[in-house]
């Protein structure tokens, strides 16, 4: 019986890790190692599946369900962290399905849970690592849109989660209270970047230049660049950059 | 209320997405193309996909040359709600 529409599962097939199975409608877990997995149930009557005896070790359990004290006391001492809080604050079960078979799994929204009283929105990723984002950060938009912290939901299947008709990105988000997502981040930036900026990086650490290395040149315009908040230098400016590199001027995009 | 570009319906009735959202990084300035729990960075100011991850040829050639087509409404949506960090940047140099 099908129970997820996955068009592509790669963890479904093996034995190796992770590997994600359906127990049942609305129960699964990812395995990422023979002691450390994942599990999602999608109501407190679904947690009937874990008994007493059970040992689940260093896995963590989500249910997108409100679950009572002592039943989420009860979840607490057979996992590591137990994550719940109502439905509408999560993905569907289908998406967090689709979500936890995604390579990115970890930088995705399964859930935003909002704290009235820490003016905070609390932000649980598809490793269960959750992300705290005061109620500031969110910014009014230059059109005048607002968050609105009574309708918070995840959307765009965990890409983004939305406050009211205010939407903001998992990545501007995790890109700012996530040191290694940032670190992560920055180098991919570089590594990818296709401007001439990106370009000019590239090359100038390939020749073991720091940014003082260029006479006539500033360090901070050489940083302006390099982020690409100038296009492209011109003229003398192009010149002095290419000779200090020692390639043509036309040849610096080519790195 | 993200400002979304719309796209002809064979692209949106195949899920795909093309947004500016309230909130993301500004620097450099991008719209963001989307399917299901898949996105690819545009970049405002290159014109190129920002990121290797996920491969940008999965994106339609349709729908990376409607992008092309529409980046100047693309960079309007963008200033319209960033005014403090608007796509053009005025060349400083000597």
């Amino acid at each position: 019986m099908t129970l997820l529409d996955l068009p592509e599962d790669p963890y479904k097939k093996g034995e190796h890790y992770p590997r994600f199975t359906i127990v049942e409608r609305g129960l699964m877990s990812l395995r990422v190692s023979d002691r450390k997995g994942l599990w999602v149930a999608s109501s407190a009557a679904q947690t009937e599946h874990f008994q007493p005896a059970d040992r689940h070790g260093r896995d963590r359990l989500l249910v997108t369900d409100e679950l009572d004290s002592p039943l989420h006391e009860f979840l607490t001492a057979l996992f590591s962290d137990v994550v719940s809080g109502p439905k509408p604050s999560f993905l569907s079960i289908d998406e967090i399905g689709k979500a936890l078979v995604a390579r990115h799994f970890a930088d995705l929204a399964l859930g935003a849970l909002v704290s009235v009283a820490r003016e905070a929105v609390v932000v649980v990723r598809g490793d269960l690592q959750r992300t705290i984002v005061p109620w500031s950060w969110f910014r009014p938009s230059g059109t005048g849109t607002a968050p609105d912290f009574n309708d918070v939901a995840v959307t765009d299947s965990g890409l983004a989660i939305r406050l009211g008709n205010y939407e903001a990105s998992m990545d501007a988000i995790l890109y700012e209270f996530d040191r290694d997502y940032r670190a992560c981040a920055r180098q991919r930036q570089l590594e990818t970047d296709m401007s001439f900026g990106g370009s000019f990086r590239r090359l100038r650490m390939q020749r073991g230049l720091s940014r003082s290395g260029f006479p006539g040149i500033s360090d901070r315009e050489l940083g302006r660049i390099e982020r690409g908040e100038v296009v492209r230098p011109h003229g003398a400016t192009l010149r002095l950059i290419a000779d200090t590199l020692g390639v043509e001027p036309g040849d610096i995009e080519t790195y | 209320m993200p400002l979304h570009l719309p796209l002809p319906e064979r692209l949106s009735h195949e899920g795909w997405k093309v947004k500016i959202y309230d909130n993301e990084r500004l620097e450099p300035p991008c719209a963001t193309v989307i399917r299901g729990n898949l996105e690819w960075r545009w970049n405002l100011r290159s014109r190129q996909f920002m990121d290797r991850e996920p491969d940008p040829r999965d994106v339609p050639r349709e729908l990376r040359e409607f992008v092309q087509v529409e980046h100047t409404k693309l960079v309007r949506l963008w200033d319209l709600t960033r005014p403090g960090n608007p796509v053009a940047i005025t060349e400083d140099w000597p």
